[in-house]
């Protein structure tokens, strides 16, 4: 709690950033957090991609997940209002009130929201996505809680799940300043030009 | 005969041991395990998610997701900024504005009177039925559409989501039925020179007066809403189940979306005007559609070259 405190006096935000240069394309992430959650097979909250795959020099890794945006697009967009976003910056949402319409998918530029297949239809079910291991609104670490959303790591005080599992530290999560030092220190032993190496696309991707 | 048959096994086994062979990793006692073996190794390879969607192609649409974007002008942001802003507002003011606007016109101008007296029937048995049959559930579609996009007001939860699984069901039949519909009324459907001039009397509606009006069996009203619930209805079916299935990539949904809730508005203000011409705007209009039966009178007005159709035949 008091971690929380310290953040937001610092006016920080939790972010996600994955470091290029240290993704070895593991899937380490992924794996850990749908073993944690227990996510269904088709969810993937989070995801390595790999771009430019077999071209020398251009091949890199990327972990993606929800981002966790501070004007966040599926809020606005989803009809039935079940969005909401803790003081800290972590984005979630009420299954129980979700329709599975798919909106706030369309709006995401991340491709976070996640569609379990159920029924006879196949229609999908409640919008399922990364809560930065936060759970969702019920009552903190009740066992439904834990069947819905999964496992509450933040509230245990602990890192979520996926950035403590990667091997190489190229995922970090925590509050943007905490994450902006770390990679402006990896920059610095690298000798880049900093203003180049920390995230300048944060600005537009988060505003803040 | 025999012989074939048995030199054609045997070709077979040779076969399928060579396959065994070439593959040491795979148990070798008999051909049913080894397709077990294959099979699971199938069903682990399948990813679930559709690769469009996610992965690779997705992690490049998020370079064009805005408006402002580095590579390309892409839909996620213009259907952000629609549907968080404008979409719903839009669609309260469709159902409150053109019923009212209706309701001005029966205070106004007020309704249709003809003489009920000769009887001519118009629509057949078929043609009632297919009328229904894709009618009802066009309007549990509009229903349940609404509903969703009014779902925060309602509170989200198995109401609305019990409104989504409906809209899915009754478009099925609304597709078979619509279908129907539009084969058996394309040809009376068709635009003709003296539409235009309807359009220019908007139909004799904002006058009390009983001139013949220049229509076919369909006026160019009716004609118009014709083909937008016909065909607008299947691209509405179409890109309802591109948003349903999700088969395809990120920015086909996107435009999807936008299609399915344009499209919306056109429908829901044109079926709110089907119905108040129906049921309100002329009296006993709705028995047509119920019976059969039109009166003389009404087609002579309403629809004055149909009705020198039918008197020259
Ligand atoms: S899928 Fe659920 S969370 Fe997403 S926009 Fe629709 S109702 Fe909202
Ligand atoms: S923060 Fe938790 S829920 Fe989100 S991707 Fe990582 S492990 Fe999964």
């Amino acid at each position: 709690m008091s971690n929380t405190t310290n953040i937001l006096d610092n006016f920080s935000r939790i972010k996600f950033y994955c470091d290029t240069n240290r993704c070895i394309e593991c899937h380490g992430c992924d794996v850990a957090c749908k073993e944690a959650h227990h996510l269904p097979v088709g969810v993937n909250r989070r995801r390595v991609v790999v771009l430019n795959e077999g071209q020398v020099g251009k091949e890199s890794a990327v972990s993606i997940a929800c981002m966790h945006c501070s004007d966040a697009p599926c809020a606005q967009v989803c009809p039935v209002d079940c969005f909401y976003i803790r003081a800290d910056g972590i984005v979630l949402h009420d299954k129980k009130t979700c329709i599975g319409c798919a909106y706030c998918l369309y709006a995401c530029p991340f491709g976070a929201p996640q569609f379990p297949k159920n029924g006879v239809f196949e229609s999908r079910g409640s919008m399922d996505k990364c809560t930065f291991c936060a759970g969702g609104p019920e009552e903190t670490n009740s066992k439904e809680e834990y069947e819905l959303y999964g496992q509450n790591r933040i509230a245990e005080g602990k890192v979520p799940m996926c950035a403590s599992m990667c091997s190489t530290k190229a995922l970090l999560a925590g509050s943007s300043e905490e994450v902006a030092n770390i990679i402006t220190h990896r920059a610095t032993m690298r000798g880049e030009n900093i203003p180049n190496a920390v995230p300048n696309v944060w600005k537009t991707a988060y505003g803040n | 005969m025999k012989t074939i048959k048995t030199f054609l096994l045997m070709l077979f086994i040779a076969f399928s041991n060579l396959a065994f062979a070439a593959n040491p990793s795979v148990p070798q006692e008999g051909g049913k395990q080894y397709a077990e073996v294959i099979k699971g190794n199938d069903t682990l390879m399948v990813n679930p998610m559709n690769k469009n969607l996610y992965g690779g192609p997705e992690v490049e649409a998020i370079k064009n997701w805005g408006i402002h974007s580095p590579n390309a002008v892409g839909w996620g942001n213009i259907f952000t900024i629609l549907q968080g802003n404008y979409f719903s507002t839009i669609f309260a003011i469709i159902v409150i504005l053109v019923p009212l606007a209706f309701l001005t016109h029966f205070m106004v101008v007020g309704q249709k009177k003809f003489e009920h007296g000769k009887k001519i029937r118009v629509f057949s048995n078929y043609n009632i039925i297919v009328h229904w049959c894709a009618a009802v559930p066009f309007v549990v579609l509009c229903l349940t559409g609404l509903v969703m996009i009014f779902g925060d007001k309602l509170g989200g939860g198995s109401f609305v989501r019990f409104a989504r699984d409906v809209h899915g069901i009754a478009t099925i039949l609304f597709v078979i039925f619509g279908v129907l519909m539009f084969l058996m009324w394309i040809k009376h459907a068709l635009f003709r020179a003296y539409d235009i001039q309807w359009l220019m009397i908007m139909g004799g509606y904002l006058s009390k007066e009983k001139k013949p009006v220049p229509a076919g069996k369909f006026n160019a009203g009716q004609k118009m809403w014709f083909w937008v619930c016909t065909v607008g209805g299947f691209i509405m079916a179409i890109s309802g189940a591109y948003m349903y299935f999700q088969f395809a990539d990120i920015e086909t949904l996107r435009m999807m979306a936008l299609l399915h809730n344009v499209l919306g508005f056109l429908v829901i203000a044109l079926l709110i005007t089907h119905i108040y011409m129906a049921v309100f705007a002329i009296e006993g209009a709705l028995n047509s559609i119920i019976d059969g039966h039109m009166g003389e009178e009404e087609i002579a007005i309403l629809h004055s070259y149909y009705y020198k159709e039918i008197n020259a035949a």
